[in-house]
């Protein structure tokens, strides 16, 4: 009687894996195709990242694929017009190539350092920063500078490993799991599936966070904290920790240094540094033999307090007694912080008694026997079932780096490491504190005409002298990383770029290579100065601009294509070879040791190429050393080609699994000529999984070391030892005292800085621009969140996530907004020190009282993603970047300096401060408004006024049916 | 709810056609005011069945699929949108047969019983469209046996008031079409003044706690999940300020039953074409503003979870 | 057989993941192409079955957010069959499935009406009504593995927030989860029992702490830290 519900044609269908690429997450996929048109995309459920599920984003890429904005053939500035104004010409792939290889060629035979090339969240930095490297550039870095490197070094400069993708919590066994300032993160899926596997286990979830949406919704208890006071709790909580001796003494004594011994001699230049033994080993005292001994060997009893002198006569103290004095002072007492971070006193206290309860009183054991690099034998492990999470909450103020220090002060105390249910770390982590890698600084190495770095641009200082600048104390490269200004910039500051390069700072730049990112909008600070620096000329050479060429590397139409002079159009994710590699930022899991790739499961339908292609072949045109036989021949015959065969050392290449001649050698091995198609028939992913006695501790793990320095993660099988105390910190506060036996920085701003901000223990201060603004007049903090159903810009190309969101608004608590007189809907006028945006107002409960948020990335430019002129995201969207400055507010006779984390680099966003007043009647719209970005010469897609996607239906070769 | 002009215009429309017929059934067949000619019961009946029909294709116009308005014949045993369509198409031949009878002047038995069924049929065409509203759980504002009175008695009212007109152009006795409209003027009014006073008095019904389960806290929207309008919101999101409604209301019920009254109240004392002419007018524009509001004013459950607090 | 789902509150971070899929399943699917209205002009819109609102309960600072997705309840008592003047809209015996016949519908809305937890959407371009179809084409898809025969939307939610099962089987994950957690239905007043259910959330049990703030100054506090013998 009813119809007939027919099934799936599936003679029609092909199921292909490969990896979802909407996010950092990077999750396996499952994607039936019907006769080469996408008909579904679901999760791989034997992904180590996924199992199964697939967020939004993901399940949204079939219009992703079938984008109007999809960029279609290579293009040029046409000649005579201006740079920003949208005009461009077809060319060839060919002719793109050539201009783009005469002109690197000129410049790599000249001064490298000309070139510029920055990357996105591209997921194959292993080959953007080779490429770099063998160019000769020292200017080269992703976005991990305006990303989250605050994360990265606190905890590289720690723990050994770090939040963001450098470890997860293990979401199988902790009882109490807090989360700060994380809204979606790069572990995506991953914390969404971790957070009901805790919940169900019947876990606490304590969310630190100015703003209840997201995952903060789900928490069982919501800390809504003043924005930049994390450090300030988390000390409170080390204070409350430290008060009542609750702490694991073993864990201290065995794997951090808490028990090293400080030299304590101001005005001299060793003041702070540990005392070391002539081999350079940090002494401690032996509580038994009543002596100082190596801190790092087996069978010593060491003394956790204390004040000793040594043989010198030189005052000493341990790391865990110069902790006590700092912390456990009245300053950092709950009732002392509460007003300031918000939070009441009782709150702070209870919660680190709770996580202390559950480290100590409901710690669990598993009978693995392990053994440590000492060579003791262990019978068990023990889990403290505490773990952590925290992003971009803590990591985008530019007090950060030591907010974050505090929090793994945390989870030291509480023993609360990489053993069961707490955070750990994810293979190639963790890694000698600091990773054993430093820039690349030789001046002579770096101006060498035609000459590879002789190691990659980025890399951990641990003093002064790996610096990256010249011997005037001038920085080396373009975004002034590893300058005075910023030295333990590990992954470059790509926020400043732009504004260095066009104001010839510290010198002009050639070209600019640009991948992936869309500086020109919603990944810079200061969007319209930005857009103006772009198409600022150059007084001094005729009709150059002050960034004389600049190429943009992207799939889609961004605000950023707008500005290219040349346009290489890239593939998109299911068209293309890729590979995420364990050299790089992997998908490793803390069981499991994984990489993955992609494959094209669809032929590109223009005229594109993928980057990495390009890569390889701009490689070999300009004979690269890496990329060229000894007779001059190119080595590689092209991007899957290379890696399979690149060798970093012998055995160890971009991906690990199915090595060796017959593929069956895993992270080590002979490069293997089938391993793409290994990969294709295991879905497109790697997984070594980690025997039980390599699961845990593996910063002591012996079996794990010796696997670990095997596969090439780490140089050598030796203990990872906690710093508390950061010692590299303490030689630039020397520098900064003028105390170093060194590099001494010159400019009185800069030895302020480091003598303030170079403090070997967490400190907390206010964020930088905060210092400089007047609270009275900007009463609010603005901050932004990630939409979990978007992806920064380029998700609003989508014509199905659009539709969940195609405008943002300006969200603030419901009672303030009362005692304001605003309402929902209201336009506002929202101002900073910077410059003014007019939005709309929402109000809302979640949202702590002095604080204000929007969505991130929303707002577009008219024009731009494929998008009518009219789209909300244009009309009414908004931008909260115009608001931010990449430089710090100006101070009387000092040199302008950018908003970030003084010690890190990182990227200053969220220490915004405003105020908002309600728009005039008949103010509507959002404000400002850009000019209109032209439809590109090759744009012939249609817009149709609505749209029926069905994979089943044959459809024009513009994804329309 | 979405005031749908095709709508409003159907219900309007047909209910007044379908009570005409009624009462021109009823008139005739009680001489009401000594029984009016044969050509204008012919012709009134006609313009009945007439204004029946346009209703009925208007109310197609809102079909978004009217190739198979055809099958809304089947579902008569739980639908009461099919009833109104099956019956409003039985109504016809039995309408027929009772004016082709009076053209013919014969049969008159089986005129008589084929205009009685006629009558019955028209009693529960309107009956059946009041509850395809009075059905509904979803939308408090109609879920009332007030909607069925409303819409016979106002059905009844307009299209007696036409047949008042036509009795002044028959020149027959007005007086009984008179008082009859008057009585039934205000049995309309009073029902609708209930039923307005009704739904400003409705209680708690659905509220967004009881639609979202956390019965025990102020709870409020945050976000619909999507920027711009959906199906749900066009359909079901019109919601009227409250000045205008209560504006309207008064417009409505001055302009359908004041205005009336006084009118009809001359045209007592003196039977005057036009001032009846006038008064039906004014009926008819006051049924369009009161059926508007009947839509406008519903509030459908599902705007609980578009953020309304109560329904 | 009364198939249908549940909705855990608990966990439910709001992602629209659900949502996606489901339109995405779909698009391709019984009853797809689902519209796209303005996809890439002003006011985007179009058909899906199954929507994510987001509420909060309480008031600062002891507001909750809930994340609420929703979608055709496969009601028992679905007044949207019943009123449904053609025939389209269908309740299947066999499993409790609410349906329509694209072929039958003519798009009169008036199962829209009838139903109050908005799960029908008319499709401008065909003029029918559209809606969840509980993925009636992938789960008894014999041709696709066993644990794939399940609906989009469960499929990919990352936070496990939602289950699919058989209602009338007692001992079914949905039937155990709604008992055990007190499942419950929206707008249980309107009488249409609908076969989804929502958990509610959990309440964590407190964790015992000896609040009496610790004194001690500085000083003291120093002095009481004693080293310990601790070999490594
Ligand atoms: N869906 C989606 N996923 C993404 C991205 C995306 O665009 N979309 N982007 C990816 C990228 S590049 C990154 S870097 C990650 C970032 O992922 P997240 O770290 O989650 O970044 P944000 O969305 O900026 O979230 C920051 C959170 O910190 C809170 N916050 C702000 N200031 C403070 C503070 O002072 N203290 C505390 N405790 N909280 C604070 C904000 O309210 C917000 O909830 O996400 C990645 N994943
Ligand atoms: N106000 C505010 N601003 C922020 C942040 C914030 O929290 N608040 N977060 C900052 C952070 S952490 C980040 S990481 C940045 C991110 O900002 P961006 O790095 O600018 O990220 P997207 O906007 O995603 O732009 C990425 C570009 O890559 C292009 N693309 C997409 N797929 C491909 C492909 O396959 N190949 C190529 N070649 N290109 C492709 C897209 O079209 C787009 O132009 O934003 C930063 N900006
Ligand atoms: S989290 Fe979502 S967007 Fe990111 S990789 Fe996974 S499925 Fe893709
Ligand atoms: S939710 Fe609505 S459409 Fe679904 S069965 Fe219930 S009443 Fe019908
Ligand atoms: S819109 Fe279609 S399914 Fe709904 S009641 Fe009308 S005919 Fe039935
Ligand atoms: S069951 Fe299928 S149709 Fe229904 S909401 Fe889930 S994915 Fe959509
Ligand atoms: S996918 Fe799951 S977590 Fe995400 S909105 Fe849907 S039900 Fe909630
Ligand atoms: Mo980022």
């Amino acid at each position: 009687m009813h119809a007939r519900i027919p099934t799936e044609d599936h003679a029609r269908q092909e199921v292909k894996y490969s990896t979802c690429y909407m996010c950092a997450c990077r999750c396996g996929i499952k994607v039936t195709l019907q006769e080469g048109k996408v008909r579904f995309i679901q999760g791989n459920r034997n992904h180590p990242t996924n199992q199964g599920v697939l967020c939004a984003k993901g399940s949204a890429g079939i219009m992703k694929q079938y984008s109007k904005a999809r960029l279609s053939e290579p293009l040029i500035r046409k000649p005579g017009t201006e740079r920003g104004a949208g005009e461009f010409e077809v060319i060839s792939w060919e002719q793109a190539l050539d201009i783009l290889t005469q002109r690197l060629q000129e410049i790599r035979a000249t001064d490298p350092s000309k070139l510029a090339f920055f990357t996105g969240r591209d997921q194959m930095q292993a080959l953007t920063g080779l490429w770099a490297q063998q160019f000769g550039t020292p200017n080269w870095a992703a976005h991990g500078g305006f990303c989250s490197v605050n994360m990265a070094v606190a905890g590289l400069y720690t723990i050994g490993f770090s939040f963001w993708e450098f470890g997860a919590p293990d979401w199988d066994y902790a009882k109490y799991f807090i989360m700060w300032g994380v809204a979606e993160d790069h572990s995506s899926n991953p914390i969404k599936i971790g957070l009901e596997k805790l919940k169900r286990g019947g876990g606490k979830f304590v969310t630190v966070n100015p703003v209840r949406t997201g995952y903060s919704a789900i928490a069982d208890e919501w800390v809504p904290i003043k924005p930049g006071m994390d450090g300030l709790f988390a000390l409170s909580i080390v204070h409350v920790l430290l008060s009542r001796e609750l702490f694991d003494y073993e864990f201290l004594v065995n794997y951090t240094n808490a028990t090293w011994l400080v030299i304590q001699n101001p005005g001299h230049p060793d003041d702070g540094l540990f005392l070391r033994d002539v081999n350079g080993q940090p002494q401690v005292w032996d509580l038994e033999r009543e002596t100082f001994v190596n801190g790092i060997e087996a069978g010593i009893t060491p003394a956790l307090f204390g004040d000793f002198v040594a043989q010198d006569g030189r005052r000493l103290k341990t790391v865990f007694s110069l902790m006590a004095e700092r912390y456990l002072d009245e300053r950092y007492a709950p009732a002392n912080v509460a007003a300031e971070c918000g939070v009441p006193a009782e709150t702070i206290e209870r919660i680190a008694l709770e996580m202390a309860h559950v480290a100590f009183k409901e710690s669990i054991e598993f009978p693995i026997e392990w053994t440590d690099v000492w060579g003791r034998k262990h019978d068990k492990v023990v889990g403290r079932p505490v773990a952590m999470y925290a992003m971009r909450g803590i990591s985008a103020h530019s007090n950060g780096f030591h907010a974050c220090r505090a929090i793994h002060f945390i989870q030291m105390l509480l023993g609360a490491l990489d053993g069961p249910g707490n955070f750990r770390a994810r293979a190639p982590y963790p890694k000698p504190i600091p990773p054993h890698q430093q820039p690349e600084n030789n001046v002579d190495i770096i101006n060498a005409p035609n000459t590879a770095l002789s190691r990659p641009p980025l890399g951990f200082p641990t003093r002064p002298e790996d610096l990256v600048i010249d011997e005037r104390g001038n920085p080396l490269r373009i975004d002034k990383a590893y300058s005075w200004e910023a030295p333990l910039s590990s992954h470059g500051l790509m926020h400043m770029v732009i504004t260095n390069a066009a104001n010839h700072d510290p010198y002009a730049l050639d070209t600019l290579i640009l991948f992936m990112s869309n500086m020109a909008w919603n990944s810079t600070m200061n969007t319209q100065a930005i857009q103006d620096m772009l198409r600022q000329k150059d007084p001094e050479s005729f009709g150059e601009y002050k960034i004389p060429f600049l190429v943009v590397v992207d799939a889609f139409h961004s605000e950023m294509v707008n500005f290219a002079d040349l346009v290489l159009p890239d593939t998109t994710y299911l068209e293309r070879h890729d590979c995420i590699s364990l050299l790089d930022r992997p998908i490793s899991e803390p069981d499991a040791a994984a990489d993955a790739i992609r494959y094209p499961l669809i032929t590109p339908d223009r005229n594109v190429r993928p980057w990495q292609e390009v890569m390889v072949e701009l490689a070999s045109r300009l004979k690269f050393p890496a990329f060229t036989n000894k007779d001059g021949t190119r080595k590689f015959r092209d991007y899957p080609d290379f890696i399979v065969n690149y060798e970093r050392s012998p055995g160890v290449g971009f991906l690990s699994g199915w090595r060796g001649k017959n593929g069956d050698k895993f992270l080590k091995g002979e490069p293997n000529p089938n391993q793409w198609q290994a990969y294709i028939n295991n879905q497109s992913f790697f997984a070594h999984h980690w025997p039980d006695n390599q699961k845990y501790m593996r910063f002591v793990n012996r079996d794990y070391l010796e696997v670990a320095s095997d596969a090439g993660f780490l140089g050598k099988v030796e203990p990872i030892i906690m710093q508390f105390y950061s010692e590299p910190l303490q030689k630039f506060r020397l520098a900064g005292q003028g105390l170093y036996d060194g590099p001494q920085p010159k400019d009185p701003a800069d030895k302020e800085r480091l003598t303030k901000y170079f403090d070997p223990l967490p400190l907390w201060y206010e964020p930088l621009e905060q210092q400089r603004v007047d609270a009275e007049e900007y009463p609010f903090y603005a901050l932004t969140q990630r939409p979990m159903f978007m992806y920064h810009s380029w998700d609003s190309q989508n014509a199905w996530l659009r539709q969940i969101m195609a405008q943002n608004y300006l969200y603030m608590n419901a009672r303030k907004a009362t005692d304001l007189g605003l309402k929902d809907f209201d336009w506002v006028w929202v101002e900073s020190r910077n410059g003014r945006i007019r939005c709309q107002l929402k109000t809302m409960e979640g949202c702590q009282e002095n604080t204000v948020w929007t969505w991130n990335a929303i707002g577009k430019q008219k024009g731009a993603w494929g998008l009518k002129e009219e789209a909300s995201e244009a009309t009414r969207g908004f931008l909260l970047n115009h608001l931010i400055s990449e430089l710090l507010p100006e101070r009387n006779g000092e040199r302008r300096i950018t908003n970030s984390d003084p010690v890190s680099g990182q990227a200053a966003w969220f220490d915004l401060r405003v105020k908002i007043r309600k728009a005039e009647p008949g103010e509507t719209g959002s404000w400002p408004q850009f000019p209109s970005i032209k439809r590109l010469p090759t744009d012939s897609y249609s817009r149709p006024e609505v749209l029926r996607y069905d994979a089943r239906i044959a459809q024009d070769d513009k994804g329309q049916s | 709810m979405h005031p749908a002009f095709s709508v409003i215009f159907f219900t309007v429309l047909s209910g007044a056609g379908f009570g005409l017929f009624a009462l021109l059934y009823l008139a005739d067949l009680f001489k009401l005011g000594g029984g009016m000619p044969g050509a204008h019961v012919f012709w009134t009946g006609v313009l009945a069945i007439v204004m029946v029909g346009v209703g009925l294709l208007s109310s197609t116009l809102h079909l978004a699929n009217p190739r198979n308005a055809w099958r809304a014949f089947s579902r008569w045993r739980t639908s009461w949108l099919s009833r109104e369509g099956v019956l409003s198409v039985a109504f016809y031949p039995f309408a027929m047969i009772y004016l082709a009878l009076y053209w013919l002047d014969i049969w008159p038995i089986v005129r008589h019983l084929s205009g009685a069924l006629a009558t019955l049929i028209a009693w529960m065409t309107i009956f059946s469209t009041a509850m395809i509203y009075a059905s509904l759980k979803t939308i408090r504002q109609w879920n009332t046996p007030l909607v069925p009175a409303a819409y016979l008695s106002l059905g009844h009212f307009s299209g007696g008031m036409i047949l008042l007109v036509v009795a002044m152009m028959a020149k027959v006795d007005v007086m009984p079409y008179v008082l009859m409209s008057l009585f039934q003027l205000f049995v309309a009014a009073f029902v609708k003044m209930i039923y307005f006073y009704w739904i400003t008095r409705i209680g708690v019904g659905s509220t967004i706690n009881t639609a979202t389960g956390f019965t025990r806290a102020q709870v409020r929207l945050l976000d619909a999940g999507h920027t711009h309008g959906t199906f749900l919101t066009q359909e079901f999101g019109y919601q009227v300020p409250r000045m205008r409604a209560s504006g309207l209301k008064v417009i409505s019920m001055v302009l359908a039953f004041g205005l009336p009254v006084l009118l009809l109240g001359l045209a007592l004392k003196q039977a005057n074409l036009a001032l009846s002419m006038a008064a039906l007018l004014s009926v008819f524009a006051g049924l369009v503003a009161e059926r508007w509001l009947f839509f406008a004013e519903a509030r459908h459950v599902v705007n609980l979870f578009h953020g309304s607090q109560r329904c | 057989m009364r198939l249908g789902l549940v909705i855990d509150l608990d966990v439910c971070v709001g992602c629209h993941a659900c949502a996606v899929s489901c339109k995405q399943w779909n698009a391709s699917g019984t009853t797809g192409a689902l519209p796209d209205y303005q996809p890439y002009g002003a006011e985007p819109s179009g058909v899906w079955f199954n929507r994510i609102r987001h509420f909060e309960v309480g008031s600062y600072p002891n507001s909750k957010t809930v994340n609420f997705p929703m979608s055709c309840m496969h009601c028992e008592d679905a007044d949207c069959v019943t009123v449904c003047p053609t025939g389209a809209s269908y309740k299947r015996a066999e499993d409790g499935i609410v349906l329509i016949d694209q072929d039958k519908c003519m798009g009169c809305n008036y199962c829209s009406w009838a139903c109050p937890y908005g799960a029908r959407e008319l499709d401008r371009s065909t003029g029918t009504m559209k809606k969840c179809t509980l993925c009636v084409d992938r789960i008894y898809d014999q041709n696709i593995p066993v644990e794939d025969r399940q609906p989009a939307c469960v499929l990919t939610c990352p936070a496990h927030a939602r289950m699919f099962g058989d209602f009338d089987d007692p001992d079914s994950e949905v039937s155990k989860v709604v008992r055990e957690r007190e499942g419950y239905m929206l707008l249980p007043e309107l009488g249409y029992n609908p076969t989804n259910h929502y958990l509610p959330p959990r309440k964590h049990k407190p964790i015992p702490v000896e609040m009496s703030a610790d004194k001690t100054g500085l000083a003291g506090k120093l002095k009481q830290f004693v080293n310990r013998m601790v070999k490594r």
